[in-house]
């Protein structure tokens, strides 16, 4: 069986007292909200936090707000069941829906949270494994080792983001807010995420994701998200479209794109250009590896054909 | 023989059910003795390398840590068959593949044992590895084991009829070239096993399907005999062959229990499953097909190569059963087979679910849907035409007794609406057939010997409860609920008045275990005469009381009455008390099941394997959606007809018709264990793709029930005859659908886009 290496769970009560002990211990920390990530990697000694800061239980950090401005906000706490629920999402940002209901399966998304989701660590075949498999290979440089297995020679980590929502939330103009003991601050998706296995996001060790922040713009748009993967469930996206735009194939389209690149990417200033071009901007733009199942080839075919369903599904389902 | 049955053919849940789903059901791993340690694995890095070093002093000295083994300490070499002694329950001097043990350590806690594998010092020479049997094969530069030259394990070439006359015979030859790679078990329960030694005496409780062989092999390993040692089996969750055969792990746990003198338990990981493995293996499947305009088949010449892995494990059954199971289908009068089983730097396979018959049968169903298109006959009607006749001896010298695949494929025909679909669908939508079988439990033991393959004990005591002492393995396919049912038929008496202890060396008698689909027919067969022989002392007391002749008793719902005239009847409860009076006080009986001579098979080296006592049967369509700008492929329904003789249970024999379907879909759909450079890529249940709910098809099971002329009340095996036949069947429906013919597995959308898009550019 394999086991959690030994920790200590801090349970703070309340967002002040959590930023308060991660100011003074973030080198040894882990926070944990979910835990659907965290837990299986800690497992395969990934991590080895001396605490484990669990920040489930803080008040405040659930659930979904209409804003009076029109845009909406959610608690970074907030299941990835309640998004896929939610009766505001579905009706005005169904694109954020749509990815949620395709996480991985029930109990984990019953378990697992926006914040955790969107702060998903990179995966890949040579990364996610035991101590005992990355001792056999000589390990990878994003844990342990100096050598890219997917990519030898190279000096970045290419192990691919996976997460479902936060193409969904780029495509919506989503922005993140990360709470310190010393600041708080709101970074839009788009610069949030660092295309490296290794930096993964901007987020600082010293800060907690507290909420996601949906702009009104784009509320009452029709919104789609294709999904690529083996099964018909719990797996993670091998490719995977948003997609947004004004009801009726009426413009004002963006497509994001995740589990093809180090990080989720969204393509803008589409209008104007015919689905051929959209859908081979996409699979420029997509750089799968070996990191995961199936193919690269295929892979980035299956972009090209997520784009166009996803740009297509807008239309049908503005009907 | 009456088919007016009590609980025979009725659909009786499991008897281990509610402790099962109300999770209160004992696994391994459930059991705590006291001061019990817990054991780790220390396993090789290396593919293939000499052991320069191994010191565990620095572990040995960690504080408690209580036991420490090396292969130098379990030097006894040992295997399933007896040809195959070529494994040690951790490495000796070498290392073949990564994963394999070279140390076991037992320590107070799980943690402490962890950090101890931590401080074991190794040091290795790495050798050239082969992962890929051609290679191994024919650059044997060095030899995985010593006496196996050019890395062959075992090769066979058999020939049986005339097989130049034949494909001289034939108006049209195919010749085809298949791949399948490995595939696991993916068992719910990863294996476990704890240990105690007290006394001079030995108690091992394992997660195994066959407790009798682990029982022989820790006599042979450990210098004990099997008299000092209890081998006990708990709840199993599922083997599928996967636990079919002693296994290092549970060597190693009994040997720190005698070392510590503690109670010592180990359950692995689902990644030590993958590298314990013993799935299906890699196999390379030539097959060349004769047959006349009217579809009968003339030649068959099929050539393959398995990749065993690093161990024999049952390699050479495998191989054996990939040839002779051909003969045992269709009437083939001549066939001439070559089998390589060959010796690979990887995790060793071994039995897996239709074991040896699954991936030959993939080539062999999907070249006859090539060969039926291209003389212009139906699929159905083909197989139909190449049908067996029942009671009759094969070109191989296997005896089939009953037979009822032609009415499986009628069965399922009828059922799918086949004649109105076939061929009459929309592009990207498509039909296809195929058929399987098995055997009914091997005709031959692993280890030859005179010995009857089950063994059963009744006890009747005062509480008017009969107790069944068995020595199957209940391995979660209901072997305990099939002997329930059996005794209570046969005595005319309900379930709640039977009870079983099964798999208990201490307790029950011998039987050989859950492996090649013998449980029911061999222990049925066994349950029903020591079943008859309790009934003759029941009989007995009953005439005695009732004044008739023994011959004019008829045995139901608890009562014994005269034939002639019902009313005249004693309660089983009032019968039992005066027969333990009378009797001498508890009534015991006793039966046991042989295989009958004729069953054996021929005279040919080789002919060993492949003989059943009898044959179960399966014919199955698939209904498939090819999504022609991805290729993916949605099964939409499946009909599966399964001749299991009779259903002594049909609610249980749907769950193995199902359960058969799904696992094979798997198979053919998504699951692959990848490797690189010795490495397993998809150690787990993440990335090691079964399938799950949301990929299951609608499965619509058909029970065919030919009505064994040996089986106990008729009855064959329900749990792997179905396995083989759904990948076909999905393969020739993608064929249907879009035209395109996979001859590689898993039928990955990518394969069967790349497949779309080059028939598109011719």
């Amino acid at each position: 069986m394999m086991r959690l290496p030994a920790f200590e769970v801090i349970l703070p009560s309340t967002l002040e007292e959590a930023a308060g002990f991660l100011a003074d211990h973030h080198q040894q920390t882990k926070i944990y909200a979910g835990g659907t990530d965290l837990v299986p990697s800690m497992k395969q000694g990934l991590f080895e936090p001396d605490y484990v800061l669990d920040i489930k239980s803080l008040p405040g950090l659930n659930g979904i707000t209409d804003l009076p401005d029109g845009g909406v906000r959610i608690g970074a706490l907030t299941t990835v069941s309640e998004l896929a629920a939610s009766p505001v999402l579905r009706r005005e940002f169904p694109v954020l829906a749509r990815a949620a209901a395709t996480v991985a399966g029930p109990n984990l998304r019953n378990a697992g949270t926006l914040g955790g989701n969107i702060c998903l660590d990179t995966r890949c075949y040579w990364y996610n494994q035991s101590f005992f498999w990355r001792s056999a290979c000589g390990f990878c440089i994003k844990k342990d080792g100096s050598t890219c297995h997917v990519a030898p020679g190279s000096k970045q980590c290419w192990a691919v983001y996976s997460g479902d929502t936060a193409p969904a939330l780029m495509v919506l103009g989503g922005r993140v807010k990360l709470t310190s003991r010393a600041e708080e601050r709101v970074v839009p998706l788009t610069d949030f995420f660092v295309n490296d296995g290794l930096g993964r996001n901007v987020i600082r060790p010293d800060e907690i994701l507290t909420e996601v922040l949906i702009p009104a713009a784009r509320r009452g748009y029709a919104g789609h998200y294709e999904k690529f993967r083996v099964r018909g469930s719990v797996d993670y996206p091998l490719a995977g479209v948003a997609a947004s735009g004004k009801p009726g194939g009426g413009g004002d389209l963006r497509i994001g794109l995740t589990a093809v690149n180090p990080r989720p990417v969204l393509l803008d200033r589409l209008d104007g250009l015919s689905l051929e071009d959209i859908c081979n901007q996409a699979k420029r733009t997509a750089k799968p590896l070996k990191t995961s199942a199936s193919t690269m080839e295929y892979r980035r075919h299956m972009i090209g054909v997520l784009v166009k369903r996803a740009i297509r599904g807008l239309s049908a389902s503005s009907d | 023989m009456s088919d007016d049955f009590t609980t025979v053919g009725k659909r009786v849940p499991m008897v281990d059910g509610t402790q099962k789903v109300t999770g209160h059901g004992i696994y391994t791993d459930d059991i705590k003795l006291p001061g019990m340690l817990h054991a780790r694995i220390v396993r090789s890095t290396q593919p293939h390398a000499r052991i320069l070093r191994l010191d565990t002093a620095r572990a040995e000295s960690l504080p408690g840590v209580f036991a420490v083994v090396t292969g130098k300490d379990l030097t006894g070499k040992y295997g399933i068959l007896p040809v195959g002694h070529d494994e040690t329950a951790l490495a000796v001097d070498k290392v073949r593949y990564v994963g394999e043990g070279i140390a076991a350590i037992a320590a107070r806690t799980p943690e402490i044992a962890e950090e101890a594998a931590h401080l074991i010092d190794v040091a290795y020479e790495p050798l050239p590895a082969y992962f890929d049997p051609i290679k191994a094969m024919n650059q044997p530069d060095v030899l995985i084991h010593e006496d196996k030259p050019g890395n062959i394990e075992r090769d066979y070439h058999h020939d049986f009829g005339n097989v130049e006359q034949g494909f001289a015979d034939a108006d049209l030859i195919r010749d085809d070239s298949f791949f399948c790679p490995r595939v696991t078990h993916a068992a719910m329960e990863p294996h476990s096993t704890l240990a105690s030694f007290e006394g001079g005496k030995l108690t091992v409780w394992s997660s195994t399907q066959t407790p009798y062989y682990l029982h022989r092999t820790l006599a042979l390993v450990l210098g004990m005999p099997m008299s000092s040692i209890r081998v006990i089996k708990p709840l199993v969750g599922g083997g599928f062959g996967g636990k079919d055969e002693p296994l290092g792990h549970e060597i190693c746990t009994a040997a720190l229990a005698i070392k510590s003198g503690r109670p010592v338990r180990l359950t692995i990981s689902r990644e030590e499953v993958f590298y314990i493995h013993r799935g299906r293996p890699a196999q390379h499947v030539w097959l060349k097909t004769g047959v006349t305009r009217d579809g009968r088949i003339t030649a068959v010449h099929c050539k393959t190569i398995q990749d065993g892995g690093a161990y024999c494990s049952y390699g050479v059954v495998t191989i054996l059963y990939s040839g002779a199971l051909l003969g045992a289908i269709y009437d083939i009068r001549n066939f001439r087979y070559d089998g390589y089983r060959v010796l690979t730097n990887l995790p060793a396979c071994g039995a897996m679910r239709g074991h040896g018959s699954v991936n030959v049968r993939f080539a062999f169903e999907s070249q006859m849907d090539i060969l039926a298109r291209e003389i212009g006959i139906d699929p159905a009607d083909m197989r139909l035409r190449n049908a067996l006749e029942p009671n009759s001896r094969t070109a191989n010298d296997l005896r089939v007794t009953s037979y009822g695949y032609p009415e499986c494929i009628r069965k399922v025909v009828e059922r799918s609406g086949w004649n109105e679909k076939k061929g009459k669908l929309p592009y990207g939508k498509g039909i296809g057939i195929a058929g399987s079988h098995y055997v009914s439990g091997a005709a031959n033991a692993i280890i030859r010997s005179k010995m009857p393959h089950s063994n059963v004990m009744l006890k009747l005591d005062i509480d008017g409860g009969v107790t069944i002492y068995t020595g199957t393995a209940e391995i979660g396919q209901g072997s305990d609920t099939i002997q329930v049912q059996i005794v209570a038929e046969e005595l005319g008496i309900g379930l709640e008045r039977v009870r079983i202890v099964s798999a208990d060396s201490d307790l029950t008698p011998m039987d050989l275990g859950s492996y090649s689909s013998r449980v029911t027919f061999m222990a049925g067969n066994a349950c029903l005469r020591a079943a008859r022989e309790m009934k003759s002392k029941i009989n007995r007391a009953a005439a005695d009381l009732l004044k008739v002749a023994p011959e004019q008793l008829v045995n139901r719902d608890s009562r014994i009455f005269v034939s002639s005239d019902p009313q005249r009847a004693v309660t089983f409860d009032e019968t039992v008390v005066h027969a333990l009076g009378t009797q001498g006080g508890t009534l015991v009986s006793q039966g046991s099941y042989t295989p009958p001579d004729e069953a054996k098979g021929g005279k040919f080296k080789g002919s060993g394997v492949g003989p059943g006592v009898a044959y179960s049967y399966s014919a199955q369509v698939a209904e498939v959606s090819v999504d022609v700008e991805t290729g993916q492929v949605t099964v939409e329904r499946i009909v599966a007809a399964h001749d299991c003789g009779r259903a002594l249970n049909p609610l249980t024999v749907e769950g193995q018709i199902e359960g058969s379907v799904s696992m094979g879909l798997g198979q053919a759909l998504t699951e692959e264990v990848k490797y690189d450079q010795g490495l397993t890529m998809n150690p787990g249940l993440l990335e090691y793709k079964t399938g799950g709910i949301r990929d299951t098809p609608i499965i619509e099971s058909i029970i065919v029930e030919s009505v064994d002329p040996e089986g106990p009340f008729g009855a064959k095996e329900a749990g792997e005859g179905s396995l083989a036949a759904v990948i076909p069947a999905v393969a020739n429906a993608i064929y249907d659908a879009v035209g395109v013919r996979i001859k590689e597995l898993p039928l990955t959308p990518e394969r069967i886009l790349k497949a779309i898009q080059e028939k598109q550019h011719r």
